[in-house]
């Protein structure tokens, strides 16, 4: 991938004086963001950090290039540093595409994409532009974030209006290939319980997507379906000192679907959004079935209101379920977040962000390493940021 | 009673200040553009990036930086600060949807960006100079 990468940024660079452009007629533009967290917790900690005695590593450096050679193509890239307790700490490309567009009806997009599913996906990374420290861990898990932007693939999208006064119909429509690496968040757990994907976990990813502008202005409702053939990778297991099991990790074909809707009017902001979980998957090792249910629920409803020119204010409601899991598993199936939020904006540039979250349940947010007496049912997350971008 | 006639003199007067507001900043395009007028949702689409086009011509928008007719604008026509309105477009730049449209120091540069590009579409205070362009009436 890194030869890839390097292939074509030797190959843009010869493109680029052949065109014979200048650089302002390539309408080059360079833009970037950073943000620090600081994350406390009165009990348990959070997001594999020492978060019970406070803790400031929460980190993230985003820069990224554009050009429009002509009006109808862009061609960009995208890195990020990325920070967040114990995992993370490396560079990664987040896109890299060229997109053409033909007309507000159609454009397709090629390349490494975000993936436009759900209300957030393609911006849930993008800290300076919502209000929340964090969005709703229910569908916006912050570990495993990063593996879920995006593919190497394609996007269709476009915008369609509709008669009668109707609105507008958006679509968009993917397919590519999804890594989740080795090391991505998503595997905190199994790799804390001794086991490795040496080759991370991949496959093919399409889905669609369908944002409905009512003719009510600021009203959107929208769904998304992801599909998911089945899915397999080596799979290894160190049960004790010196003893190491290989095996595989199985996912059978699944959808993801979600369904939501956002309102918004002058100051006002209000959302919500419904999305299902369920892949079929299981860790297989000579001898030794593990079982790995997974079905969930998870939904949330979020209003934000401008105070003023410069503050924000706002709450939310995060909830899910696990529903595979017993009853007797007690707070281990569920988790829900109640969260009051504020951001102050000092100028276009600079702005903080403080927010109190008041968890109930250990579904989420919660480690076994750095929780080694267990995991207490409540907890109080307070986070303060800071982020500028330019 | 007088307090509340004072209050209500008060707040006709305010929306009445609003009123003349709006009126001082005008849209202006490029002589390429067909449209000779613009709805207020197209004209919103156009500037936040949501679409490319008015009346099936492609368009590029212009933005001022700062100043009274850039804040008039995006109080009447795009109903954000400037800080949410650059926010947005943030979004679709590191979204890898968009590019952030240029943004230039003064109501002439304007003019002059959008007189010598087809295709530009601006918004200006209303009694800068703007011969070279026309004028998009906002229904």
């Amino acid at each position: 991938m890194t030869r890839l990468l390097a292939g074509a940024i030797v190959l843009a660079l010869g493109v680029i004086p052949a065109t014979a452009q200048s650089l302002d007629d390539l309408n080059i533009q360079i833009h970037g963001y950073a943000t620090q967290g600081f994350l406390y917790t009165n009990q348990n900690n959070a997001f594999t950090t020492k978060s019970s005695d406070g803790s400031p590593a929460w980190s993230e450096v985003v820069v990224n290039v554009t050009a429009q050679p002509i009006p109808k193509l862009r061609v960009g890239v995208q890195a990020r540093y990325f920070l967040l307790g114990n995992f993370g700490n490396e560079i990664t490309l987040d896109w890299a595409d060229a997109d053409y567009k033909v007309n507000d009806k159609f454009g397709v997009r090629v390349g490494k994409v975000k993936i436009p599913s759900n209300l957030f996906n393609e911006t849930q990374d993008i800290d300076p532009s919502y209000v929340w420290a964090l969005l709703p861990q229910s569908v916006y898990t912050l570990p495993d974030r990063d593996s879920q932007l995006s593919l190497y693939g394609g996007v269709a999208y476009g915008t369609l209006k509709l008669g009668n006064n109707l609105g507008k119909l958006e679509y968009r429509g993917w397919g590519g290939y999804q890594v989740i690496p080795s090391s991505d968040g998503y595997w905190i757990a199994l790799r804390e319980a001794g086991m490795n994907l040496p080759n991370g976990l991949s496959g093919i990813n399409t889905g669609a997507a369908l944002h409905w502008r009512t003719p009510l202005t600021g009203l959107m409702i929208g769904g998304s379906d992801i599909r998911r053939p089945a899915w397999s990778s080596p799979l290894t297991f160190a049960p004790a000192p010196g003893v190491m099991l290989t095996g595989s990790m199985d996912v059978k074909a699944f959808n993801e679907w979600a369904v939501f809707g956002i309102y918004e009017k002058d100051k006002l902001m209000i959302a919500g959004e419904y999305n299902r979980l369920a892949p079929g998957i299981t860790m297989s090792f000579p001898n030794m079935p593990i079982p790995f249910p997974i079905d969930k629920r998870q939904w949330y409803g979020m209003a934000s209101y401008k105070v003023t020119g410069k503050f924000t204010a706002g709450i939310y409601d995060s909830q899910q379920i696990n529903r595979a899991l017993p009853l007797s598993t007690g707070p281990a199936r569920f988790s829900k977040d109640w969260v009051v939020s504020g951001r102050y904006d000092f100028n276009q540039f600079l702005y903080a962000k403080a927010e109190e979250h008041f968890i109930d349940g250990t579904d989420n947010y919660f480690d076994t390493n750095l929780n080694p007496n267990g995991v207490k049912p409540t907890t109080n997350l307070t986070i303060l940021k800071m982020g500028v971008s330019f | 009673m007088k307090r509340l006639l004072y209050a209500f003199l008060i707040a006709a007067s305010a929306s009445i200040f609003i009123v003349q507001a709006k009126a001082q900043v005008i849209v202006i395009a490029n002589p390429s553009v067909k449209a000779s007028e613009v709805s207020k949702n197209d004209l919103k689409d156009v500037f936040t990036g949501a679409s490319t086009s008015l009346g099936g011509a492609s368009v590029v928008p212009v933005l001022l930086k700062a100043g009274t007719a850039h804040e008039e604008f995006l109080q009447a026509y795009i109903g954000k600060n400037d800080t949410a309105y650059r926010a947005g477009w943030r979004s679709l730049v590191f979204s890898g949807q968009g590019s952030m449209p240029k943004s230039l120091d003064s109501d002439t540069a304007v003019v002059d960006f959008v007189t010598h590009n087809p295709g530009a579409i601006g918004y200006i205070g209303k009694a800068t100079p703007h011969e070279g362009v026309k004028v998009l009436a906002v229904k």
